[in-house]
């Protein structure tokens, strides 16, 4: 009872921060690139509701992918559009793209109302998504269930994080994307594309977070309340973690189990205290709101100790939310 | 190879960037139609229900005027706060959170001093208490900024959600100390102020004109001359060109991004104070977006005092149009509103764009 009670909770924990692992990815991509991008909840909305309604009525989860990341890498290209061509500033039309993406959702969804696809109607979709144990890994007593039992979607993450971080360390296109992010005017003079650069990059990461969007749309079943969007705020933590992360996709997932673990003691404090009185007991003195509001919290403080003490190992990238317009170099 | 390339320009006439935000505005309409008419809906039909508020036909035209009202006061006054610190090129984008933070501090005030004072002292007193805590905020993320060059918009974006949180705490927590909530209720449920922390208002006929209404537009003027002729109105446009101009020319630029960003804080902590003594109570859902909305409003208005008050006005139009008109479309509720706001936003960034830069096409691959 006990042991189910720490694997249930290790499993949700993997479950809350898988959402944040693709917009936090995502995000790195995109700020690496020079550009802070704070459309991502409006962006996961994007590619949640067309992803989930691609997906129902092909009754497929790799055309809900598809079209998750295709319909979010264009709000990714709007983004882009206006920053880099037309020389919008990034913070004001970052905040737009949120705005109209959470609009575009319930716009849609209300306009469905009752036509709202009913998931368990499309049987491949939901056998497709549904989860697969890993053999072996998944036998681990304790934490095998916990991590080697979820949907395909969760591993996928983890696959781009790690390849991301192989493609910002070890490759030399890569490298020309951080060159960009730090120093627009150097790159530049040595041939890198920039616009090109960003664009496809800011489009990169916006697909990704159109995947977290999609995984949350399916966690929740699918279903369309109507009050709620199903992004609920995940889009900004995502922006916290990038900072928490260090700007790094690896230490991302780490991040973002940590911020994971948050949101997992709010929702399971009180089992928790009720399975372990002795040892766990005071967990259900804290509230609830306390723990949603801890990702804040510690985001909060990373980033004034980081800048009270100039630290060095920041790696935020140097012209972070500039717009580059070559001219005035 | 042909490419293209952007050059400055300054040959558009006053004219023809009125004409090119009008032609921003009508394409907006027309894709707003385009989502209206996806249902099935006329968007002409729609638009006019929703510009004229439900003032036609309705028997109490009062009534609505007050609705828009109340979206109006603290979206033009958090405007007007914003354009602030954004001319000072400061990214406070913690207006949600600095306007919930006027909030709880005004029903601190109410309910501790509503029930032992007159209105005359207690109204005053919520807009100070707000005023003052929310403007601590803003002090402390300029302290930041200045000090140590910690991320003002990652600052005060964290802010926003840490407070929303506090809201909820006290919104949610049945508890001996809180004195937030209803006695007599077993769900928690935000008290109502006593009277005398309610915004006095004049009656006019059916139509009751709130005092917050007067001092919105008497804070716009303020502010609107304190840019254009006071001297601190002019550090804050130096500071925004450049710090170091600011800096060789001997002013303080501690001094004056701390004040600034304390008094914008402070203006949108007053906005709290005066929708949580406007509607007698607080909510937390009680900043209806205000913060980001502010933004936007800011950002339509290019920073300019009496361009936010029109812009404002028709913002609040649409989002309370929006509001009454989802009565009779069922489909489309208020949201509706943020994805025009949004669509506008783009149109006005794309005008602007057309109006500063020219697109030429350069010749061979190489010069570009």
């Amino acid at each position: 009872m006990m042991l189910d009670v720490i694997t249930l909770f290790i499993f949700n924990i993997v479950i809350y921060s898988i959402p944040l692992l693709y917009a936090t990815c995502g995000e790195i991509v995109i700020e690496k690139s020079g550009s802070l991008n704070l459309g991502v909840e409006g962006t996961m909305a994007i590619g949640a509701v067309f992803g989930f309604l691609a997906g129902c009525s092909a009754n497929s989860l790799p055309v809900a992918l598809l079209v998750s990341f295709i319909t979010a890498a264009l709000v990714g290209a709007i983004f882009s559009l206006f920053t880099i061509t037309l020389q919008a500033n990034q913070n004001v039309t970052g905040l737009t793209i949120t705005t109209i993406g959470v609009a575009v959702y319930f716009f849609v969804g209300n306009a469905l109302g009752k036509d709202w696809p009913y998931l368990p109607d499309a049987d491949k979709f939901v056998q497709q998504s549904s989860a697969i144990e890993i053999p072996g890994l998944s036998q681990i007593p304790l934490v095998g269930k916990a991590f080697f039992s979820h949907n395909i979607l969760v591993y996928l993450a983890v696959v781009i994080a790690i390849l991301l971080w192989l493609y910002f360390e070890k490759t030399s296109v890569g490298l020309k994307l951080r060159a960009i992010g730090e120093n627009p005017g150097a790159a530049d003079s040595l041939g890198v594309h920039i616009v090109k650069y960003k664009y496809l990059h800011i489009m990169l990461g916006s697909g990704i977070m159109g995947i977290g969007g999609l995984y949350m749309g399916l966690n929740l079943g699918g279903t369309f309340e109507g009050s709620n969007c199903w992004i609920n705020g995940y889009g900004w933590i995502a922006i916290a973690l990038v900072i928490f992360a260090n700007w790094s996709t690896s230490k991302a997932i780490f991040g973002t189990f940590v911020f994971g673990f948050f949101n997992t003691l709010r929702i399971y404090n009180a089992p928790l205290a009720a399975t372990f009185p002795n040892a766990l007991g005071w967990l259900s003195k804290i509230p609830a709101q306390f723990f949603s509001a801890l990702p804040f919290i510690v985001t909060l403080i990373v980033l004034i100790v980081s800048s009270m003490r100039k630290s060095k190992n920041s790696n935020c990238p140097t012209a972070i939310g500039l717009n580059y317009y070559r001219e005035d170099r | 190879m042909k490419s293209f390339h952007l050059i400055r320009r300054s040959d558009v006439t006053l004219k023809q960037k009125v004409l090119l935000y009008i032609l921003g505005i009508v394409i907006s309409f027309v894709i707003g139609g385009i989502f209206l008419a996806s249902l099935g809906i006329n968007p002409i039909i729609y638009y006019r229900d929703m510009i004229t508020i439900g003032l036609i036909g309705n028997r109490y035209p009062a009534k609505c005027v007050e609705g828009f009202l109340k979206l109006f006061v603290p979206l033009i006054i958090t405007s007007v706060a914003l354009s602030l610190s954004f001319k000072m090129r400061f990214w406070n984008i913690g207006g949600e959170g600095e306007f919930i933070t006027g909030a709880i501090f005004a029903a601190l005030v109410a309910f501790k001093l509503g029930p032992v004072l007159p209105t005359t002292a207690v109204i005053p007193l919520m807009g100070i208490a707000a005023a003052l805590a929310a403007g601590v905020i803003g002090f402390i993320t300029a302290h930041l900024k200045v000090k140590f060059n910690t991320n003002e918009t990652l600052v005060t974006l964290m802010v926003n959600y840490i407070m929303l949180y506090v809201i909820k705490y006290i919104g949610e927590t049945k508890a001996e100390w809180n004195f937030f909530l209803r006695d007599d209720s077993e769900r928690p449920v935000f008290a109502k102020f006593p009277e005398s922390a309610m915004m006095p208002g004049i009656k006019i006929g059916d139509f009751t004109l709130l005092a917050s209404v007067i001092i919105a537009i008497l804070i716009t003027v303020g502010v609107y001359y304190y840019i254009k002729t006071t001297k601190h109105g002019f550090e804050v446009s130096v500071v925004g060109d450049s710090t170091n101009t600011a800096k060789y020319a001997g002013m303080s630029v501690y001094k004056i991004t701390v004040r600034t960003i304390f008094i914008s804080a402070a203006l949108i902590g007053l906005a709290g104070a005066f929708t949580a003594a406007s509607s007698g109570t607080i909510s937390t859902d009680i900043t209806n977006n205000v913060g980001w909305t502010g933004v936007i409003v800011a950002w339509l208005s290019k920073l300019s005092t009496p361009a936010i008050a029109l812009v404002s006005v028709l913002i609040s139009v649409l989002q309370y149009g929006c509001q009454v008109a989802s009565a009779s479309y069922p489909s489309i509720d208020h949201n509706f509103a943020d994805l025009m706001q949004g669509i506008f936003l783009f149109s006005i960034l794309a005008a602007d764009f057309f109006g500063n830069f020219k697109i030429v096409k350069t010749g061979g691959k190489n010069d570009a």
